[in-house]
């Protein structure tokens, strides 16, 4: 039994945030601060002629205006990125999308900046540009990078290589069984292209960053980041740095979602901070987060044979991913979630080619499923359009060809611990699949529809964890997972609570500051409670280790008859206090007992001919998601009046975040799936704003919002937990998709499902012409 | 946000003559919501505000002697709402109110910013478009009176002149058993600016439609009545026929514009369904 | 530049300042007054981080002029709830678990405030409708939604102990 796992303990920092006075980076001023604002290209593809700041100098209360060359001066090679390192500081020679850094106005007025960022004239002479990743993927279209190199970071991505002269930065593969075969037992074959559209994160906290020079010749860096270990790391190379002479802290994030994950200001912060002695504050403003980050765009093509009985038996899939212009984890997205592509499903013949692709947009990147939405939104709609047409249900088709427990995964990993089924089968529970249903009447017609989603782990990876005892027995524990609303500090004390017998409420989580908290990889991927919960585990159990061996001393018996229970240690009749047990061995109320967790999971990488592993993942991610929606016939408005999420969550460490988390990504995806859509027009972002850029509100919301987990554990999670953040997400698209399908017929292929979008399908369907009008 | 200088006049006189000193420069600032928006994006740098908060005079909110409903152009948008005048008045007015923008914005906005503005996407407008309503304007030329139908010109452009103020709106008493409605169509959230947004008043007479007035807006320019419509239908009993004619008129006339919330073509179609069922709405209402 | 002194009442306590005509009153209460609970986000007065209550009334503090709260009364999340007590709005709030990043709670609990000031029983569609100018990019909607039921609960119980006590 477990007294503190298990339990849905509101969040630690609950009443911080109610009364406001939690702590963001946004919030953070330090003496003699200076403002920076940036001066962004205006076209989409360019060498840059000239740059002429000295207007913007003039204008008082203009500290200075950093570019390119004033960049060298701190760092000779200012590229960066955490697959390739194809982004600089501040554009260099050239620039590769509406919105690319071309230069720094810094000044300790923020009423002046803008108007100084104006004034600094920059002159360009225009390249041709291409905007669509199949376009920019074909031979002879403009090349935006003339030579790609790649990063070292991860060793996964090391044989990887990329292709200079052309726009695809990479290309992963995949051939398991044999295809033609497959294809020549197919009954049927179906051929179907879905898209999914560029969409971004927009946490409310905006990215901001603050570098501060110290007197001793380091730099701390306070910024609102989902990886500071790999902010620290990256700098100190560009530095040529080691890596303690730089300080990366972080506060609550208000929200990251992906967005803010490696490098985003950081490295302007620090070189201005460096180039000025003094502190730096970059904060970017909504507008300037579209100009930032977004989630890809993709081209999904799916080829799928079928036997007569509906068994999926062969399935080549190809990917064009929209990396926009610098790669920033897209070579990760393409091969990681690339290799899922076939689906949940137990298909004995399987090819993947998956194509990260440079384009001139604004750069893509990890979004809550790092990938994989864009993956299920295909294969879950094709798998409904092919269970229609074999006229079985949409549940059983899925029940057919789902993984089973010990079948090999396309990639030859077999499927172990991964609550397919069990997903499948909460998720016709919920959605009251059996059960009779209105289909509606006259202009309002409703339909249902499920769709289930695969990821895998992003591996491998690692998290440290120090567990801290202190002299009166109060406990911190110190990690760089960063919580950005998905309740780590939360689950972590609560792990770490377990193991010591102490109220999660009374452990201390100290939050990220590489100066004192250990190397964790990233906040990102659903990672944080199966890798730093583990480490975390293994660092209390260390503790936990010291003080049985004191109670042992107090107690004379052995170390394993000693309990840990409400911060007391206890055998038998006998109990003493941590506080007094720290005396006994200190002498006084004084001392540490320190233990210190690490957790890197095994993998194997993929055969480069294959793209073959029998160890792809440390754990499989299972979600799925059912929606009900009403069509209005006359103006093809899609209301969504039902929306089931079910995860599969391991062991939920804690019930009430893990619904949370469920309920909160699937409803980010559906605005996603319904309306937010990132528009272009030659390159440059045309509604980057909320005003334009719509978000999900509160009068979007379903009128049913049902979120809940199934339980199959994983053998190497803490105590059989998984990762959740991005489960609730991966799905919707297609589920909303198969409802309309359900409700009136027409197929969209092509996200997101705008209200013109559907009328015109559905007036397509009826043979009527729509006029144009202009 | 650039620099400028706030001005508080207590007096009309007083804001007039400000006012008159340089219109490029010097801008009349009611609630602000849609000024601080022009003056962040940088589309709008004023020389000085002249914030209209402290004039006196421009608060009123009652029928006339002759039932005209008035309102004084500081009256705040949220002030409508929870009006029980303007709910006896037209509850069309009342509920629209519901949902236009949001409640700090309603809080703030005031009734004659939100008719100055020119922008289409405004909820009101057609809506007093149809009831034939008008807006008493003041400036170095002394008050005239502009019927709403004069007042826009096109996106953005109004007839107001350099100078001058809208002090306050008119609305003259709907004929007894007139009943109205106002639908908006959203493309994105729910809180999207309307991409359509159609009022429709009539009353019957002898089972006759009687004194119809249809208005469109946000699809278009500028919000505009549809007379050819209201032809249509005046002196003709309801029926579902006769409104889904009215819809096919509506949307045969309207120039639409095309903008990332749909296509001309595509807005003429929802005008085109929300105008019959506008007019549905009003008879079922009987 | 032009400047000017103000007084005002703020969470209660009288203070004065000196502001640029052109501050706003999000940026004035953080510069000023280290209020870091209005949060300037979307700057379009859409997403309801820099809500501040003004005389009694919501507005957003993004486009809301400093010099314009001059004699008036400002209220933020700070001032809400007595001296070491929770409001009932943010005890609802942490018991249902109606946020995740928490940028935009201090916005939302005091939204969720002013509509129960004015409609102490709002049904789901009246707390929608006062809250949809309000965003959660968690989208944390639901928990928020029962969180205000839960206040209103409460507040209904404690009115109806008081009149029978």
């Amino acid at each position: 039994m477990t007294r503190e796992v298990g339990r849905s303990l509101p969040r630690l920092e609950s009443e911080a945030k109610v009364t406001g006075r939690a702590e963001y980076i946004h919030n953070l001023t330090l003496p003699g601060m200076v403002y920076g604002k940036i001066v962004r290209s205006t076209v989409a593809h360019g060498r840059i002629r000239r740059i002429d700041a000295s207007q913007a100098d003039r204008l008082p209360g203009v500290v200075a205006v950093i570019t390119a060359a004033e960049v060298a001066r701190i760092v000779q090679d200012p590229y960066y990125g955490p697959a390739f390192h194809d982004q600089p500081v501040l554009a260099v020679d050239k620039v590769h999308y509406v919105g690319d850094p071309v230069a720094l106005v810094v000044g300790e007025d923020r009423d002046v900046l803008e108007a100084a960022a104006d004034l600094v004239a920059v002159e360009y002479e225009e390249l041709p540009a291409v905007f669509d990743e199949r376009a920019a993927a074909e031979p002879g279209a403009p090349v935006i990078h003339e030579v790609i190199r790649p990063a070292a970071t991860f060793t996964d991505l090391k044989n990887l290589k990329p292709a200079s002269g052309s726009n695809v930065a990479m290309a992963y593969q995949l051939r398991h069984g044999d295809l033609e075969a497959g294809f020549a037992q197919a009954d049927y074959i179906f051929e179907d292209e879905f898209h999914s559209h560029q969409v971004t994160h927009t946490p409310l906290e905006p990215i901001v960053t603050v570098a501060e020079p110290r007197g001793d010749g380091g730099l701390d860096i306070y910024t609102s980041s989902q990886s500071p270990s790999f902010v620290r790391m990256e700098l100190a190379r560009l530095l040529k740095w080691p890596e303690n002479r730089i300080r990366v802290r972080t506060a609550y994030l208000g929200g990251g979602f992906g967005a803010k994950l490696y490098m985003k200001l950081e490295p302007l912060a620090a070189v201005a901070a460096l180039l000025l002695r003094r502190p730096v504050k970059l904060s970017l403003s909504m507008e300037e987060q579209f100009y930032t980050i977004t989630r890809h765009g993709a081209t999904v093509r799916l080829k799928t044979g079928v036997t007569r009985d509906g068994r999926m038996v062969a399935r080549a899939c190809t990917i064009w991913w929209n990396g926009g212009a610098y790669a920033d984890i897209g070579p990760r997205v393409t091969q990681k979630s690339g290799f899922t592509a076939a689906g949940p499903y137990d298909i004995p013949h399987v090819s993947i080619d998956s194509y990260a692709v440079y384009t001139n947009l604004p750069p893509a990147g990890a979004l809550r499923g790092f990938g994989i939405p864009q993956l299920v939104w295909a294969y879950e709609s094709q798998a409904d359009l092919i269970a229609h047409r074999l006229g079985i249900d949409p549940w059983e088709f899925r029940w057919k060809n789902a993984l089973r427990p010990d079948r090999p995964h396309a990639t030859g990993t077999l499927m172990r611990d991964a609550g397919v089924l069990e997903v499948l089968q909460e998720l016709k529970r919920l959605m009251r699949w059996d059960e009779p249903f209105d289909r509606g009447s006259g202009t309002r017609r409703r339909g249902r529809g499920i769709a289930i989603g695969l990821k895998a782990a992003i591996t491998p990876t690692t998290s440290v964890a120090i567990v801290n005892l202190y002299g009166d027995g109060s406990c911190a524990v110190y990690s760089s997972t960063v919580d950005m609303g998905q309740g780590s500090d939360t689950v972590l004390a609560q792990l770490a609570a377990e193991v010591l017998g102490l109220d999660a409420r009374e452990v201390r989580i100290v939050h990220p500051d590489t100066d004192v908290t250990p190397y964790d990889m990233a906040t990102l991927g659903s990672r944080s409670t199966y890798h730093m919960g583990n480490a975390v585990l293994r660092a209390a159990e260390e503790v936990r280790h010291q003080l049985r061996a004191i109670g042992s001393e107090i107690f004379k018996c052995r170390p394993e008859e000693v309990e840990l229970q409400d911060g007391h240690l206890v055998a038998g009749e006998r109990r003493v206090s941590f506080k007094e047990a720290m005396e006994w061995r200190f002498g006084m109320q004084a001392g540490n007992l320190i233990g210190v967790g690490s957790f890197t999971p095994t993998y194997k990488k993929p055969d480069p001919a294959t793209g073959e592993s029998e160890d792809i993942t440390t754990f499989w991610m299972v979600g799925g998601n059912g929606a009900e929606v009403e069509v209005d016939t006359e103006t093809g408005r899609v209301t969504v009046t039902k929306l089931v999420t079910v995860g599969d969550a391991g062991k939920a460490l804690n019930p009430g975040l893990v619904r949370t988390q469920l309920s909160g990504a699937a409803l980010m995806q559906l605005g996603f799936t319904l309306f937010e859509e990132m528009r272009f027009e030659d390159g440059q972002v045309v509604n980057a704003s909320l005003a334009d850029y719509k978000l999900l509100g509160m009068r979007d919301l379903p009128s049913s919002v049902v979120a809940e987990f199934v339980e199959v554990g994983a053998t190497h999670g803490p105590f059989g937990a998984k990762g959740i953040g991005e489960v609730g997400s991966l799905a919707v698209s297609p589920a909303v998709a198969n409802a309309v399908f359900d409700a009136v017929g027409v197929r969209i292929t092509s996200l997101p499902l705008t209200p013109e979008k559907v009328l015109r399908a559905l007036k397509e369907q009826a043979g009527e012409i729509w006029e144009e009008v202009e | 946000m650039n620099a400028f200088e706030l001005v508080r006049p207590t007096r009309l006189e007083e804001a007039l003559e400000v006012l008159s000193e340089d219109p490029e420069t010097v801008r009349p600032f009611g609630g602000g919501t849609a000024l601080m928006l022009l003056m962040r994006s940088r589309l709008l740098q004023p020389r000085r505000l002249v914030s209209l908060d402290r004039v006196s005079g421009l608060d009123r909110l009652d029928l006339d002697g002759e039932g005209n409903l008035r309102v004084g152009s500081m009256v705040r948008l949220r002030d409508l709402e929870l009006s029980a005048t303007v709910e006896r008045f037209c509850p069309a007015i009342s509920r629209a109110l519901l949902t236009l923008s949001n409640v700090r914005v309603r809080n703030v906005a005031t009734v004659g910013g939100h008719l100055a503005h020119g922008d289409p996407h405004m909820d009101l407008p057609p809506i007093l478009l149809a009831l034939g309503a008008s807006v008493v304007a003041q400036g170095p030329a002394g008050p005239r009176q502009i019927p709403l139908d004069q007042l826009y010109l096109g996106y953005y452009a109004t007839s107001l002149q350099p100078g001058e103020l809208i002090t306050e709106l008119v609305i003259p008493p709907l004929p007894e058993g007139t009943r109205g409605s106002y639908l908006k169509a959203t493309a994105l959230s729910a809180d999207d600016w309307p991409m359509a947004g159609v009022a429709a008043f009539f009353r019957l007479e002898q089972g006759r439609i009687v004194e119809p007035r249809i208005a469109v807006s946000a699809a278009t320019t500028t919000p505009v009545r549809l007379p050819a419509v209201e032809a249509a239908l005046a002196g003709e009993a309801p029926s579902e026929a006769l409104f889904s004619e009215a819809g096919r008129l509506a949307g045969r006339d309207l120039h639409c514009l095309s903008d990332l919330r749909g296509s001309a073509a595509y807005k003429r179609e929802v005008v085109r369904v929300y105008v019959r069922r506008a007019l549905q709405q009003v008879w079922a209402g009987r | 530049m032009a400047e000017r002194r103000i007084a005002f009442r703020l969470n209660g306590r009288e203070v004065s300042c000196t502001v640029r005509d052109h501050e706003t009153l999000a940026a004035m209460l953080r510069d000023r007054f280290q209020l870091y609970s209005v949060r300037e986000s979307c700057a379009q007065g859409l997403c309801g981080c820099c809500t501040v209550i003004v005389d009694g009334l919501a507005v957003s503090g993004c486009l809301y002029l400093a010099p314009l709260v001059d004699g008036k009364s400002v209220e933020t999340v700070e001032g809400l709830g007595e001296e070491g007590r929770l409001d009932p709005v943010q005890t609802a709030f942490i018991e249902h678990g109606a946020f995740q990043c928490g940028f935009c709670t201090p916005g939302m609990v005091l939204m969720s405030h002013q509509l129960l000031q004015e409609n102490p029983q709002p049904d789901q569609e009246a707390i929608a409708h006062y809250l949809s100018g309000n965003l959660c990019r968690c989208a944390t909607y639901p928990e928020i939604v029962e969180a205000v039921r839960a206040a209103a609960q409460g507040s209904h119980v404690a009115k109806e102990e008081k009149s029978h006590g």
